[in-house]
C-alpha cells in the first residue's frame, strides 16, 4: 500500500487513564489528610474529644468528598480517553479530544515548528509520554500546562512509544514539502518537456487567448489515432494535446519537434501562426 | 513507419534523446544583424537571442515562428534536433574517447558512430547495456540521453 496516503490513526493507552488516577489520588489523599490532621488539632485544642462525632466529621466531610471527586475523576479521565484519538494524514494531523465539548484540531504540517516529548513523574512510573506539538504562533507546552481538556493544539498524552509517532509526522512533514507523487510524474517527466507540461498545466486551470492555428485534430484523425494516444506517444498528458488542439496553448518548439514527428510532417504543417 | 506499428504492440525501442539546436548566429551574421537589432525586430529580450544561439533554451513555437519570419527563413532551415550525446561527445579527444570506449568493451569507431546515425541504427547497433555503461562513463544517466 502506498505510504503516502496511509492514514496513521492512533488513540491513547490506558496506562495514561491509571496515571491520571493515580496523579488526582496522590493530590486528594494530601488534601483529606490536611483535612484530618485540622479537625484532630480543632477538637484537642478545644478539648471536647468525641470520637463519634470526629468519626462523622471525618466521614461526612473527607471521606465521601474524596470518594465523590476520585470516582468522578477517574469516570472522566475513562471518557477522556475514550473520546481522544488522532489521525495522521497526508497533509495534517487531526486530534479529537474532549468530553462534554467535542473538540477536533486540524493541525497542518505547514505550521509544525517542532515536536517536544515529555515525560513527567507519573508518566516515569507508567513508562507513558506526552508529544507535545509546537505550531507557529501557538505554544503547545503552554496549552498543554494550563488545561487538560481544553485546546490542546498538538496535544497527544499517554503516549507508550513516542518515537514512533515523532518519526512519523516528521517523514510527513517532509513528505508534504515535496511537490506529490503524481504531479511530478504527470509534470515533470521527460525532462526536456517538463515546461511545456508544466505550462499546460497551469493553463488547465487559467484561459489564454489565442494566437496559434493548428491542424493536429486533422492530421491525427487521419492516421486513425486517438488524442490519448498521441498524448501517450509524444509523452504528454492528455490535457496538453486537448488545449493544443483548442488552439489555447503555445507549445515550445521542442514540444511542436517531437508532435511532427509522431504525426509524420512539419512543424508548418502542424501550426500557423495567426 | 515500422517502427510506430510495433509500438503500439509496446515493444521498446532504444531512441536518442534531442534537444533543439538552432543556426541563428550563423544566419544572424549572414545578414549583418546584431543580437539586440534581431531581438528588437521579433520582440523579445537580448538575452533570449543569446540563450537561442547558445542552446541551453526551448523556445515556444510563436517565437520560434516570429524568428522564421525575420531572418526570412524556414523553420527547419533554422532550427534541428539533435542527439543530446553528439554534444557531449564532440566536446571529448580522441584520447578520451578511447578510455570511454575500453571501459565500456566497444572499439572506438563504433562510439564515434553515436555522432550520426538514426535512432533506426542505434537501435541495431548498441544494446541497451553498452548505452548505460556509455552514459556512466560520461558521468550521465541512460535516461538523460537516451529513451526506450
Amino acid at each position: 500500500m502506498n505510504n503516502r496516503n496511509e492514514a496513521f490513526k492512533g488513540t491513547i493507552s490506558p496506562e495514561f487513564v491509571r496515571k491520571e488516577a493515580l496523579k488526582n489520588n496522590i493530590v486528594l489523599l494530601v488534601a483529606a489528610i490536611g483535612l484530618a490532621i485540622t479537625y484532630v488539632i480543632y477538637l484537642l485544642v478545644s478539648g471536647e474529644f468525641d470520637v463519634n462525632l470526629f468519626l462523622v466529621l471525618i466521614i461526612s466531610s473527607v471521606i465521601i468528598p474524596y470518594l465523590i471527586i476520585a470516582s468522578i475523576s477517574a469516570l472522566y479521565f475513562a471518557a477522556y480517553r475514550r473520546n481522544f484519538s488522532y489521525i495522521i494524514q497526508e497533509n495534517n494531523i487531526i486530534i479529537n479530544h474532549g468530553v462534554f465539548t467535542k473538540m477536533r484540531a486540524t493541525i497542518p504540517y505547514k505550521r509544525i515548528q517542532n515536536i517536544n516529548i515529555v515525560c513527567g513523574v507519573f508518566d516515569r512510573i507508567f513508562n507513558t509520554f506526552t508529544v507535545k506539538i509546537e505550531t507557529a504562533g501557538h505554544s503547545a507546552v503552554s496549552s498543554g500546562t494550563k488545561s487538560r481538556g481544553i485546546g490542546p493544539e498538538g496535544y497527544i498524552p499517554g503516549l507508550k512509544d513516542p518515537y514512533v509517532i515523532e518519526n512519523r509526522i516528521k517523514k510527513m512533514i517532509f513528505q508534504s514539502s515535496l511537490p506529490s507523487e503524481g504531479l511530478e510524474e504527470k509534470i515533470f517527466r521527460p525532462h526536456e518537456l517538463a515546461f511545456d507540461n508544466f505550462i499546460s498545466y497551469i493553463l488547465s486551470k487559467m484561459r489564454e487567448g489565442e494566437f496559434l492555428q493548428t491542424s493536429i485534430k486533422d492530421l491525427r484523425e487521419k492516421i486513425n489515432m486517438s488524442a490519448s494516444q498521441l498524448a501517450e506517444k509524444v509523452g504528454v498528458p492528455l490535457e496538453t494535446i486537448k488545449y493544443l488542439e483548442e488552439g489555447r496553448y503555445n507549445p515550445s518548439l521542442a514540444l511542436a519537434y517531437k508532435i511532427a514527428e509522431v504525426l509524420n510532417c512539419t512543424i508548418e504543417e502542424l501550426f500557423k501562426l495567426k | 513507419m515500422i517502427r510506430g506499428v510495433f509500438w503500439s504492440f509496446g515493444e521498446k525501442f532504444l531512441k536518442f534523446k534531442t534537444i533543439v539546436k538552432s543556426h541563428i548566429k550563423e544566419i544572424r551574421e549572414e545578414y549583418n544583424l546584431s543580437q539586440q537589432e534581431l531581438a528588437d525586430s521579433i520582440g523579445v529580450s537580448r538575452q533570449t537571442i543569446y540563450y537561442l544561439e547558445k542552446g541551453s533554451y526551448n523556445p515556444s513555437l510563436t517565437i520560434s515562428f516570429k524568428i522564421a519570419e525575420v531572418l526570412k527563413k524556414d523553420l527547419n532551415k533554422i532550427f534541428f534536433q539533435e542527439p543530446k550525446i553528439k554534444d557531449l561527445l564532440k566536446s571529448k579527444t580522441l584520447e578520451e574517447l578511447n578510455k570511454i570506449s575500453s571501459k565500456v568493451g566497444i572499439e572506438t569507431n563504433k562510439l564515434i558512430k553515436l555522432n550520426d546515425i538514426t535512432d533506426d541504427e542505434l537501435d541495431n547497433l548498441f544494446t541497451k547495456q553498452e548505452l548505460v555503461n556509455i552514459a556512466q562513463s560520461i558521468g550521465m544517466e541512460f535516461n538523460d540521453l537516451f529513451e526506450e
